[in-house]
């Protein structure tokens, strides 16, 4: 079977933290250039946090290609809830040795081992989803970051109900606090075009026109997630119209009969 | 059924309630606003002062009971003049039933003259016979045709010229003086020797203000006008220093702003 243009065009929009679906936009680039100096900085901790779906996992994915060849940066983009686990993490990737399988690490020998390497090494570790940790982990975090051999780069959820920022350890130990937020129209489009652009899709970007990026905007309030999951959807109906019923898409307009089912579909509006 | 066919469906309702709803919306906006205003009218017209009063109870119910005898004049004309006089009695109503009765003020013109030609009908036949209803008194005004031969006939009258009188109210000082030194004898009071005082005072007697001022001062000592009164002979009489000691004892002992002002005039000698 023939590959669908919007088949295609459906698949720019799967959410993923890959490096290559990562779209530099000017809010993305400021955030970046401030992420990547913090960590010149003697800091111990750096926060970026904001709503899901502003690309704190995207900035994160996209720090540690650009610098996994010149540092000693490691990438946890899963949470390791277990606190056995997550010693075991940190050490393997100190040591570059595995630890036996029975065995697990003491944490005041990783301590003591941590303040050995002082002003010898120094190992950045990027946390993705650490909402999730425990508060006694978060704790082990912080003990050692202050040994100044370990620099933690952490994103953070926040959430409605809860500012996470105002947990004690938060507040008293990040020194750098990066905060994401949704798009704006102009970002948005950018980030829309961009996308289409990179895989070759020119015809079709040039055909969304302002107000449709505005709907967008309207539907998904500028989130980059959710952006995504409504052009695939948008696209996914296309798909089904070129297959089943192409005089329904035959105009070269951005149908905003479409926009509209997709929102249905996704809930955005009531019917 | 597809998916995207059902999402169809869905799209034409949502269409459908997006294009219709504003207008219900409309449609019941103005049905109710037409409702208010119709009631907020006759409340408006209900509650008026006019249709409270017991005279405007009748007024209204004989332009209403005269819809129904007037619906055949004629009728009325050759009836009996009791019978005219039952039709026309204005019914008793209660403050209720007014205030609940909608009242639309228009007032039918041609309704109004016939009214006003049953009127014309009763009233001399209605008082010779053992009617009711109370007769007016016959009207003693001239009408214009009177009136304008009464102003006629007093042009023709040569005007004479009026006598004024003069009256005379005069009096002299000194029987002024004498009938208040009278009163003094019989009363004793401080106001007729204060009063003298003044007398002769303005007609420059200062030996004489002074002495009356003294007793006056001396039967009531608290009395401004006498303390002032006797300064200010005092001062006139040339004694300014006994006149400047006595003010100022009076202004130690009651703080009095006339005293001060008078003590500073005559120490610019301005008295």
């Amino acid at each position: 079977m023939m590959t669908s243009t919007y088949e295609e065009l459906k698949n720019i929009f799967i959410d993923s933290v890959d490096k290559s679906a990562y779209v530099e936009l000017e809010s993305a680039v400021y955030n970046y250039s401030v992420l990547e100096s913090s960590l010149d900085k003697p800091l111990k901790m750096v926060l970026l946090y904001g709503k899901p779906g502003t690309g704190k996992s995207m900035l994160l994915n996209k720090l540690y290609h650009n610098l996994k060849e010149n540092r000693e940066i490691h990438y946890f983009d899963a949470p390791i809830l277990s606190e056995k686990e997550f010693l075991k993490s940190i050490y393997e990737a100190m040591s570059g040795q595995a630890i036996p399988e029975k065995m697990r690490v003491n944490f005041d020998a990783l301590l003591k081992y941590c303040q050995k390497l002082r002003d010898k090494r120094e190992l950045v570790f990027l946390l993705d989803e650490c909402q999730l940790y425990s508060e006694p982990l978060m704790e082990k975090i912080r003990l050692l970051s202050d040994t100044r051999v370990v620099k933690f780069v952490i994103t953070l959820h926040k959430t409605e109900n809860e500012d996470v920022i105002a947990k004690e350890h938060f507040k008293t130990r990040i020194w750098e606090i990066i905060e994401m937020s949704n798009a704006n129209e102009y970002d948005l489009e950018l980030y829309i075009q961009k996308k289409m652009i990179k895989k070759g899709f020119i015809d079709v970007s040039n055909n969304i026109k302002k107000r449709d990026i505005k709907y967008i905007h309207a539907q998904t309030k500028g989130n980059f997630r959710e952006t995504n999951k409504y052009l695939y959807t948008v696209f996914d109906i296309y798909e089904y119209y070129e297959r089943n019923e192409p005089e329904k898409i035959a105009d070269k307009k951005f149908s905003k009969k479409i926009l509209e089912m997709a929102a249905i579909r996704l809930g955005y509006i009531d019917e | 059924m597809n998916k995207v066919e059902e999402l169809e469906q869905r799209w034409f309702k949502y269409k459908i309630k997006k294009v219709i709803s504003p207008f219900l919306g409309f449609t019941a906006l103005t049905v109710v606003a037409g409702t208010s205003y119709y009631f907020y009218d006759i409340n408006k017209a209900s509650l008026s002062p006019f249709v409270l009063t017991e005279r405007a109870t009748s007024v209204l119910g004989v332009s209403m009971d005269a819809n129904k005898t007037m619906a055949n004049p004629k009728e009325v004309k050759t009836t009996e003049i009791s019978k005219v006089e039952v039709v026309e009695k204005p019914k008793v109503k209660t403050l209720e039933e007014v205030a609940l009765r909608p009242v639309i003020p228009v007032i039918d013109m041609e309704k109004e003259e016939r009214i006003s030609n049953v009127k014309k009908v009763r009233p001399k036949q209605a008082v010779a016979g053992s009617s009711p209803l109370v007769r007016a008194k016959e009207n003693n005004y001239l009408t214009p045709k009177e009136l304008r031969a009464v102003t006629k006939a007093e042009q023709n009258v040569i005007p004479v010229p009026r006598k004024t009188k003069k009256m005379e109210f005069q009096t002299t000082s000194k029987d002024y003086l004498e009938t208040l030194k009278a009163k003094f004898s019989k009363s004793k009071k401080p106001r007729e020797a204060l009063l003298l005082s003044k007398a002769y005072y303005k007609s420059a007697n200062y030996e004489e203000a002074e002495k009356w001022a003294l007793s006056a001062n001396k039967l009531n000592s608290s009395s401004e006008e006498s303390w002032l009164l006797f300064a200010k002979s005092k001062a006139k009489l040339g004694k300014r220093k006994e006149a400047l000691k006595i003010l100022v004892s009076y202004y130690k002992k009651s703080n009095s702003i006339k005293a001060k002002r008078l003590i500073g005039q005559i120490k610019a000698g301005r008295l």
